[in-house]
């Protein structure tokens, strides 16, 4: 193990630098991923699957391609609050399999994650089974390959699964997220590993981009407190407002963190597929209109509680005799993605008290 | 083959558990209390009697929503509510988020200099450690009630808080 002097001169940019100041410790290890993967397991680098060697040159390719310098604090990752350098986000990013041309979207998301409204270190603490999902806007979604047709969540390939795989190493190993340490939660979940990476459709959305619509044009991220995904299947309506009604109902459920009675705040993700949205579209061209229904429909009864909810029920998003999974219309993220076999919408419970985030991607250049 | 280390930097420390209290009589006591976990309820209110009893006044104050304009209003409720205590008194980490808001509300009051005790459920009192070390504050002062406590029945965990009273005193230094 050496651990590199540190010098600092800029004067060759973020990708020319021929000085060390890569100031990571070194560890000599095995040529052989296999053997590099069972060292790093035991010192509690690994998510269980195999693990690129995070070598020097593999590194620099990474940074090179993120155009920043490799001191950057992007974020204090909490729960343990390891500063995200670009360096460190880059040797994870190395070791998950990422496309060092994904640096931007990377450290973008991860940037995000940790603005306050975000509420990573509660998120990255909580007993529940949530993990920050990412929702890319732009051209680059097609450069990343990440896929947005069908089984974009999982099962097309692409560059998502490593890109998300990359943001999970962050967390685990500069945010100090481990399960049963720091992280509470009880049953983690597949998202864990993998991340849930994927874009819009937004060329055949009736509506502006999610990003665009929360004030990004281009290349974006957003992300979103995912308790994973939940699939709401229809084989009946035949016109826009059924659909939205049948999937906005099929988001409120009792046991959903939306609607705990004691949850301060939440959010709901849903997407359509091509099929449904151009129904949807048709009948509903403001999405304003659209996440109007899909509030009011995403509701509970009061009345349709246990005995002994009431009290509690005073913090929730309470509105009238009915307890609302969204705070606000606004709060519902309604999108298009999916293959065209139609009969499936997507949703994506919300954790509670984490507000989504949307920020621009800058090219590596900028 | 040489590979560059992937976790985080070591933070310094701080070991010492801050200031305690000699005595509760005249001391402005605030109990922090959260939107989750009727157990807490019940717990501060039965030590806020007690604590009365004993010369305090009792301040409560309840933390809500953390994230966006009512997670700025919190921040500054809470500072508000510190400025007007000699104790802070924070509760409860009894789940994940929460001990992670618990551990930064007690952190956010020792750091101005009173007395403060973080109050824990057994089975979180490692991450609420974990969480004060990482805080820089290893030493805060934690108190643990049992766990579980919030499936237990009204009247049980008032039982329990009585029974814990001269001990969660003992965690304040008296």
């Amino acid at each position: 193990m050496t651990s590199p002097a540190r010098t600092i001169d800029r004067s060759c940019g973020p990708s020319g630098c021929e000085v060390d100041w890569l100031t990571s410790q070194r560890h000599q290890v095995e040529d052989d991923i296999a053997a590099f993967t069972r060292w790093a397991a035991e010192r509690g680098w690994g998510d269980g699957l195999p693990l690129i060697p995070p070598t020097e040159a593999r590194v620099r390719a990474c940074m090179a391609a993120s155009g920043r310098f490799p001191d950057e604090v992007i974020a204090e990752l909490p729960p343990l609050g390891g500063e995200g350098t670009v360096e460190k986000i880059a040797v994870n990013a190395v070791m998950a399999g990422a496309d060092p041309a994904a640096m931007p979207l990377i450290i973008t998301a991860i940037e995000a994650m940790a603005r306050p409204e975000f509420n990573l270190a509660a998120l990255n603490a909580t007993t529940g089974s949530v993990v920050p999902a990412v929702i890319v806007n732009g051209p680059v979604r097609d450069q990343l390959a990440i896929p947005y047709e069908v089984a974009c969540l999982g099962g097309a390939g692409g560059g998502a699964p490593a890109i998300g795989r990359a943001i999970r190493l962050v967390m685990r190993n500069v945010a100090g997220q481990l399960a049963g340490v720091t992280s509470q939660s009880v049953y983690g979940t597949p998202g864990r590993l993998a991340g849930l990476v994927f874009g819009e459709w937004e060329e055949v959305s009736p509506w502006a981009p999610l990003a665009e619509r929360r004030g990004v044009t281009g290349d974006a991220v957003t992300v979103y407190g995912a308790m994973g995904t939940t699939n709401i299947c229809d084989m009946i309506a035949d016109n826009g407002r059924s659909l939205l009604e049948f999937v906005a109902r099929g988001l409120a459920y009792h046991g959903a963190n939306g609607a705990l009675p004691s949850s301060a705040f939440c959010e709901v993700f849903v997407a359509v597929n091509p099929v449904w949205a151009k129904i949807i579209g048709a009948e509903f061209p403001s999405i304003e209109d659209v996440q109007q229904v899909v509030w009011e429909q995403a509701s509970l009864p009061v009345s349709s509680f246990p005995a002994g909810y009431d009290e509690a029920l005073m913090f929730s998003r309470r509105h009238g005799d009915r307890v609302h999974v969204a705070q606000s219309p606004q709060d519902v993220l309604f999108t298009v993605c999916g293959g065209m076999g139609n009969l499936h919408a997507l949703s994506m419970p919300s954790w509670g008290d984490t507000r989504s985030v949307t920020a621009g991607i800058p090219s590596a250049a900028s | 083959m040489y590979v560059l280390d992937p976790t985080l930097e070591p933070i310094p420390d701080d070991g010492d558990p801050g200031p305690g209290i000699a005595t509760l009589a005249g001391l402005k006591v605030g109990f922090r209390r959260d939107i989750l976990w009727r157990s807490w309820d019940w717990v501060s209110s039965e030590w806020a009697q007690l604590a009365e009893q004993d010369g305090a006044q009792v301040q409560i104050w309840r933390a809500r929503g953390r994230t966006g304009d009512e997670g700025d209003v919190m921040l500054k409720e809470l500072d508000a509510f510190i400025a007007g205590i000699d104790v802070a008194v924070v509760g409860l980490a009894n789940c994940g988020s929460c001990t992670s808001w618990t551990i930064h509300d007690a952190l956010r009051a020792a750091s101005t200099g009173i007395p403060t005790a973080a109050v824990c459920t057994e089975h979180f009192t490692g991450l609420a450690g974990t969480l004060a070390r990482r805080g820089g504050r290893s030493g805060l002062r934690r108190h643990v009630l049992p766990y579980p406590l919030d499936t237990l029945p009204e009247a049980e965990v008032r039982d329990i808080a009585r029974a814990h009273y001269r001990p969660f005193l003992r965690t304040l230094g008296l």
